[in-house]
């Protein structure tokens, strides 16, 4: 059977056409889309997003050589406490100045309310820190690195970078910071230092990420500027401690905020990705509200 | 099949006489069709080959079916007009697919390929390991080889990328590919990245004397809306949980009769139990295949709302019984029926109810056509012996061209596949010429014995046998 002129091939199969079956017409195909839901990605926004990132390592760095210190004595609990009794204090009143008391007004927590849970929480530190102290006594040392390194692995992995992913917890993501605090905290000298230690956790793991998302969605410039210093304050830190350690963090914090965006770019470029008529439809509507 | 079954069997299960002699035009051909699906389990692929073989048989053809065992149904068995079925002792590991290591399946094929005689390998569904493993031992031992695709399939995710390099690899080296709709093809030819022209479209049919119109069943003081698929997320069964509450709202004379099973059928139970719908939306549970003809001439409308389809017999099914069609337009479903027969709609709950308002409104005012008409029409469409005769010419077509020799099918998996998958399965390919070398040597072709025909030229399943058989032969309709 030959294609017959002047009769168009038509995409049905409930007439008999005058074209073998295996005939290709040159509408094949003519359906096919590409790269539909591919976006585009700017060097230095994606720079700018990669600061989360970078943000949640620094903070756990400065959390372990804060360990490392207050573990070698060259740190009291006391200066520890007041300093991070300060920040905590400025950071409070920036939380509220950023927005001008717009978030304060819209969940409508009182100031009396943040008050209570906070001596809430320092009393019951306070209080069980004999206990943390001893908790792990019968772990031997090594295991408590090993959970503790695991547990703020974790911490980095789960944390809510602000991407839509089904790994992200921020709940969890705070549960093993916590755990890996408690379990640091347990191999210092005094029950006091394991309370100032577990503050402190509390403050650079729960709040702080708080403060900065604030800062990142109200003064993107002040955000960069903050998350830069915070970069510096953790490798000073670190170079103190081990200065190996502080040019390979350098290298890490480069490749991540500087590298990937690149390198995401590049791949960006190869994407292939293809739709057609035979793409499972997706149920767009919101079809719970038929069950309520 | 079983004798129950046997009283549905499609046109091609009657006799018809000197059938024996009939010899087709292009010679007679051997045929294996293997897949994972066959009779006892119940499905599309499942029909399509049963079917297809029948009308084969009917053409003069030698035809067999090789699957796997389903329980306690294992060995040959003969179903109607001597169609000889293999269920091979393999392990099933998922859904009705086999466990495939790609070399233990050879020894037991290769004898069945042998005493057989089989010229050609027709292998079913991307979805069943045997197929897969059956062409690739059907390329070692140098026959040809054609796969029919009967799904559609994503290209976004994981498994898929992964479904769809193995699907390149097993399809580069084939004769000949079949896709049931054109929809179909262009996925299969994107997917497996093939030359369009090897790939054939024949769509799947249905058997027009198993869905007759009886406009006497139906109830016309009310309106009857009729879904018969299986309640998975795929057959967009959310959606319909969206129309039926809106629907009924709307028309107090509209009833829904909801035929199959499957995990969503608790939200549909949930709905009705929310808006107390219980007389109105009846939910019949599974459904045989006989009983659906039953369901469907109950009912004014059809509704099918799923969310990809690479045919959907269902609408076709329907509208064989005069059933005004509704559905979504995806995959090769705008394809399969003439738009005077089908409103096409959009995956929404608004659309979908928009297409069945409009069917409502014409069915009031009497603008449908009968269903005696709709039928009638229906059935010019889509019949086996047409799917068969095309089948037949893919059969003709395979049959002149040369199998790949080893060197060259080593070639064409290392330039097709990709330099990583490409070399793994050349030497896969090596591994099993070597398997098959050995197993030549262990018992050669000439010491196993030659099978006798069943079916074929010289079919020795003789018309005194099934006459002899009542209930087998039916009442001969004109063909169309």
């Amino acid at each position: 059977m030959e294609p017959v002129l002047g009769r168009r091939w038509q995409k049905v199969l409930y007439e008999r056409q005058p074209f073998p079956d295996n005939y290709v017409d040159q509408r094949f195909l003519e359906e096919l889309r590409k790269n539909v839901h591919a976006r585009q990605y700017r060097y230095w926004a994606v720079v700018f997003q990669s600061g989360a990132v970078v943000q949640q390592l620094c903070s756990v760095c400065i959390f372990v050589v804060t360990w490392w210190y207050m573990e070698a004595g060259m740190l009291s609990p006391q200066g520890l406490f007041g300093a991070a009794l300060v920040t905590s204090l400025l950071g409070y009143i920036l939380f509220d100045a950023v927005d001008g008391g717009a978030g304060r007004r819209e969940s409508g927590r009182t100031r009396w309310a943040d008050l209570k849970s906070t001596l809430v929480f320092t009393a019951f530190t306070y209080g069980f820190s004999p206990v943390l102290k001893t908790l792990t006594e019968s772990i031997s040392t090594d295991t408590i690195y090993a959970m503790s390194s695991l547990m703020l692995l974790g911490h980095l992995i789960f944390f809510d970078y602000g991407a839509n992913a089904a790994i992200v917890s921020s709940t969890l993501s705070l549960n093993m910071a916590i755990f890996a605090s408690v379990c640091l905290a347990s191999r210092l000298p005094r029950s006091l230092h394991a309370f100032v230690m577990v503050t402190f956790a509390m403050q650079i793991f729960a709040l702080w990420p708080m403060l900065q998302k604030k800062l990142k969605a109200q003064t993107p410039q002040c955000y960069v500027g903050v998350t830069l210093l915070f970069a510096l304050v953790a490798l000073a830190g670190l170079a103190t401690v081990s200065s190996v350690g502080a040019v390979l963090f350098t290298l890490l914090l480069l490749a991540i905020s500087c590298l990937c965006p690149y390198c995401l770019i590049r791949l960006q470029l190869l994407k292939d990705n293809i739709h057609g008529p035979w793409d499972e439809a997706e149920i767009k509507e919101d079809l719970s509200r038929f069950l309520m | 099949m079983a004798p129950g079954s046997a009283q549905r069997t499609p046109a091609a299960g009657r006799n018809r006489p000197g059938m024996e002699a009939r010899v087709p035009a292009g010679g007679a051909h051997s045929v294996c069709m293997v897949s994972d699906f066959f009779y006892p389990n119940m499905g599309g692929v499942e029909s399509h080959v049963y079917q297809l073989s029948q009308c084969l048989i009917e053409r003069g053809h030698k035809v067999l079916v090789v699957t796997h065992a389903y329980g306690r149904r294992r060995g040959i068995r003969y179903l109607t007009n001597g169609l000889k079925v293999y269920y091979l002792p393999l392990k099933v590991m998922y859904n009705q697919s086999t466990a495939t290591t790609l070399f233990h399946s050879l020894p037991l094929l290769r004898c069945v390929f042998v005493r057989e005689r089989v010229t050609i390998v027709h292998a079913h569904s991307s979805f069943s390991a045997m197929a897969h493993d059956a062409l690739f031992h059907a390329k070692t031992m140098g026959l040809r080889t054609v796969f029919t695709d009967h799904s559609l399939f994503g290209f976004a995710d994981v498994s898929s990328v992964l479904t769809n390099k193995l699907l390149t690899v097993s399809l580069c080296d084939t004769n000949h590919i079949i896709c049931v709709s054109y929809t179909s093809k262009e996925n299969t030819v994107l997917r497996a990245a093939l030359d369009p022209r090897i790939v054939s479209v024949i769509p799947n049919a249905v058997d027009p004397t198993d869905f007759t119109p009886d406009p006497s069943r139906r109830d016309d003081n009310t309106i009857t809306i009729v879904v018969v698929s299986r309640l998975v997320y795929r057959k967009g069964i959310d959606l319909l949980s969206g129309i039926i509450p809106e629907l009924c709202q709307k028309y107090p004379e509209l009833h829904f009769l909801v035929g199959g099973e499957g995990p969503k059928r608790i939200i549909l139970e949930e709905v009705r139990e929310r808006y107390q719908l219980h007389d109105r939306v009846r939910l019949l549970g599974a459904l045989e295949h006989q009983d659906v003809r039953n369901v469907l001439v109950q009912g004014h409308i059809f509704l099918n709302t799923s969310l990809t389809e690479a045919f959907c017999m269902a609408i076709v099914e329907a509208a064989s019984c005069g059933l005004q069609v509704v559905s979504t337009r995806v995959g090769g479903i705008p394809e399969v029926l003439p738009e005077n027969l089908i409103i096409l709609c959009e995956p929404s709950v608004k659309s979908l109810c928009d297409g069945l308002e409009k069917a409502i409104a014409q069915l009031r005012s009497g603008t449908l056509p009968s269903p005696e008409t709709v039928h009638n029409k229906v059935k010019t469409f889509y019949t086996w012996r047409n799917v068969a005769e095309r089948t037949e010419k893919v059969y003709d077509r395979v049959a002149d061209e040369v199998v790949l020799p080893m060197d060259e099918r080593l070639n064409r998996l290392m330039s097709h596949c990709g330099p990583v998958t490409g070399c793994i399965f050349a030497l896969f390919a090596v591994l099993n010429f070597l398997f098959l070398a050995f197993l030549r040597w262990m018992t050669p072709d000439s010491v196993i014995d030659v099978a006798i025909d069943a079916t074929g030229p010289k079919g020795a399943w003789t018309k005194q046998y099934f006459l002899g058989k009542k209930g087998r032969v039916k009442e001969e309709l004109p063909s169309s």
